[in-house]
């Protein structure tokens, strides 16, 4: 491939103007220079970076490019949603760019030949630590929400078993806890996705909070959510509420339900959170993770189930696990399946050529050795193409 | 005194054997020496007087290795197991760290060599002795077993014993009387049930590559006896294994050993899909007959089976596509 070699030979000539004119411009400022500089250094900038920003319309030619997903767009889809890496790096660039890789690809177009007629279907994303699972989620979800999808995004689910030390007992049913903050939590953050959804859909049915408080039948879902906003009592209810709500308009055909969860194995498997009577928790004991198994069956139609595999917080899980059936377990397995399979490797050599381009790009690799070639065999070596060690390895230099 | 070649190598060796062997080495060593001139005065005391004493001067003696023919008998040089000789073997062998100069010290004096093991004595030539003097006392191999799977089908039961020879206080070696038979369980007469019940009984002690049953017997204290012992195993375990109890009925699906589909949450969940996908109108025996179900068992099975590996997640990919008809 010709193209990177002349785009190194080309990077220090061309270099100085790029950072001039990037220091000046702004984040919105950007998408007006970047026709003109593409114009002027068409091999520079579309080896890493493709101008094209809808998710439907990515296909093979992009693949191993950078897209821009919008400002707007990332507030409002991933108030919660992306990994705390990455929200530092779309502070520090100014951008929120995201590659271009074939397992989300595959599931995208899965998605665009599914029949929504017929029973959710699952996708599990599965791979090594720091290949991309929660990258590829994210990326599928900015397609869904293009297509106007409902988003139900759990961005962790480990959350919900571990550091939570004021679950109560569940008023609703006595032998479950509930866990009130991470509820509000993810309500407030649900809302913030879904805001234009919640004023259109209405309750199925009569929910009482307590003597004096009920939520009538045909009232629209924003004020169930409120309601679990402003009583901490009764959030996880509330959440149980909404999930079942959902599944039953998804197949009414106005609209459509991504149930994205990421660590779904955190449903299967042990909790750290301990009952009144000192004993561990089981999963199913939690009204939170309770529900939201509900919405993993696949008896509802109008939507996708996409999930995503994580070891970095599994609990008591070997260090080597990272296919579905050690990370969900027997049980897991059972009631996931069935479901596609989609593993995330390593960068290979045109991503990783993209990710180092980008990131001269944006100034992030100081160090003068980097720009040789000797300097990006070192950082190949040390981090075995693998993203996450690569993006931390460049933070250093 | 006869004349003598003085060598220094020649004087070490005299020192070495004046140490170690003593006189009667030394007498034998020198062939010039007359003993009848020590017997009569240490060979000190001439009639005149007494001569100077003068150091033992010795004629160089050549070395066997120098006098060997190529198409010598071996056998007769190491007949029995003996140290090393370097003056005995025609070999320039060097063993051991490497001195100042470079390079491992020469045979000669040579202790490393000495203290090893050697197998001098147990050469091809001296080999084919042995058998040609064993031969009167056997008998001739049957003709008709002339390839080791023909020894397997008509004598599946291997039988493997130590026998221990040593020379000491006492000639009994404990360890001998241990027993190991090995069974091939293909020659057994067994059917599925059995088979299996064989297996969960044996353990550890059945080897699912060579398929072979192997039994260690060391509980009684003669040979015989443990020999006798094993048969005895065989014989329970193949019997107990065609029995049928009553507790075994209750063989849950956790005690099966292989993955089976077959009322298998996996293929409710097929089941409840397809249901769901195209109505309750098919019978659940035309569901499960179609060639995207059958796709989707045998991925299962073998994931279940043989673990999951990125090749049968990708069978098992393909096929769950094929089933959403994606």
């Amino acid at each position: 491939m010709n193209l990177p070699k002349l785009c190194s030979r080309l990077l220090p000539t061309v270099a100085p103007k790029l950072r001039h004119r990037r220091i000046q411009t702004t984040g919105h400022q950007l998408e007006g220079v970047a026709p003109e500089l593409s114009f002027s250094e068409p091999n520079l900038v579309s080896v890493f970076r493709t101008s094209e920003e809808d998710p439907a319309l990515h296909s093979e030619t992009h693949l191993g490019q950078y897209y821009e997903i919008p400002p707007g767009h990332v507030q409002q889809l991933f108030p919660h949603g992306l990994p705390r890496r990455f929200q530092l790096q779309i502070k520090t660039f100014n951008e929120a760019c995201v590659m271009v890789r074939p397992p989300s690809l595959e599931l995208i177009s899965c998605l665009k030949r599914a029949d929504y007629s017929k029973p959710a279907q699952r996708y599990v994303l599965y791979g090594h630590c720091g290949t991309g699972k929660t990258m590829s989620l994210c990326h599928v979800l900015h397609y869904c929400y293009n297509q106007g999808w409902l988003i139900l995004h759990v961005p962790n689910a480990h959350l919900w078993v571990k550091n939570c030390t004021d679950h109560v007992e569940s008023s609703y049913n006595p032998s479950r806890y509930d866990q009130p903050k991470q509820a509000m939590e993810w309500l407030k953050n649900f809302k913030i996705t879904n805001d234009h959804f919640l004023s259109k859909l209405k309750t199925t049915r009569r929910y009482v909070w307590t003597k004096r408080e009920a939520t009538e039948e045909g009232q629209p879902l924003g004020e169930l959510v409120d309601q679990g906003l402003n009583r901490l009592k009764n959030s996880s209810d509330v959440v149980g509420a909404l999930l079942r709500e959902l599944k039953l308009q998804a197949a009414g055909g106005t609209f459509k339900l991504a149930v994205a969860v990421d660590g779904v194995n955190a449903l299967w498997g042990k909790t750290v959170l301990r009952k009144m009577n000192r004993e561990m928790c089981e999963p199913e004991e939690l009204t939170l993770i309770y529900n939201l198994r509900k919405m993993m069956k696949n008896d509802w139609c109008g939507g996708a189930i996409l999930t995503a595999l994580s070891r970095t917080d599994a609990l008591f899980k070997p260090l080597s696990a990272y296919r579905p059936s050690e990370l969900l377990g027997e049980e897991g397995f059972d009631k996931m399946e069935p479901f596609v399979p989609l593993q995330t490797t390593s960068y290979n050599e045109k991503e990783f050529e993209s990710c180092y381009l980008y990131y001269l790009d944006r100034n992030w690799l100081q160090h003068s050795h980097s720009l040789s070639e000797e300097g990006k065999k070192e950082l190949v070596f040390l981090s075995n193409r693998n993203p996450s060690v690569l993006e931390q390895l460049c933070s250093f230099i | 005194m006869a004349a003598s070649i003085y060598l220094p190598m020649l004087s070490s060796l005299h020192k070495i054997n004046s140490h170690v062997n003593g006189i009667r080495g030394l007498i034998s060593f020198s062939r010039n020496f007359s003993i009848s001139q020590v017997a009569q005065n240490g060979g000190l005391r001439t009639k005149k007087g007494f001569r100077k004493w003068t150091p033992w001067k010795f004629e160089a003696v050549v070395p066997r290795t120098v006098k060997m023919a190529e198409d010598q008998d071996w056998t007769a040089v190491y007949p029995t197991a003996a140290s090393f000789k370097p003056s005995a073997v025609p070999l320039p062998i060097r063993m051991g760290y490497p001195l100042k100069g470079g390079v491992s010290p020469d045979k000669q004096g040579n202790l490393e060599l000495i203290k090893i093991p050697n197998f001098l004595h147990l050469t091809p030539a001296a080999i084919k002795k042995h058998c040609e003097a064993l031969k009167p006392f056997l008998t001739e191999w049957p003709s008709a077993l002339d390839s080791d799977e023909k020894c397997t089908e008509h004598f599946p039961i291997q039988v493997q014993t130590k026998d221990f020879v040593s020379s000491g206080a006492s000639l009994r070696n404990p360890n001998a009387r241990i027993v190991t038979m090995k069974v091939p369980l293909s020659s057994l007469n067994l059917d599925d049930h059995a088979r299996k019940k064989i297996i969960k009984l044996a353990k550890e002690r059945y080897c699912e590559e060579t398929d072979t049953l192997t039994l260690v017997t060391d509980s009684c204290p003669l040979k015989q006896q443990n020999y006798d012992h094993a048969m005895y195993l065989l014989t329970v375990l193949y019997h107990e294994s065609w029995k049928m109890e009553a507790w075994e009925e209750d063989k849950a699906r956790e005690d099966m050993e292989e993955y089976e589909w077959q009322d298998s949450p996996s293929q409710r969940n097929v089941v409840e899909l397809l249901e769901r996908t195209k109505g309750t109108e098919e019978r659940k025996k035309d569901l499960l007959s179609q060639p995207e179900v059958q796709e989707y068992k045998d991925a299962i099975v073998i994931m279940k089976n043989h673990g999951e590996t990125e090749e049968n997640l990708l069978r098992y990919k393909e096929a769950v596509k094929k089933l959403y008809n994606i």
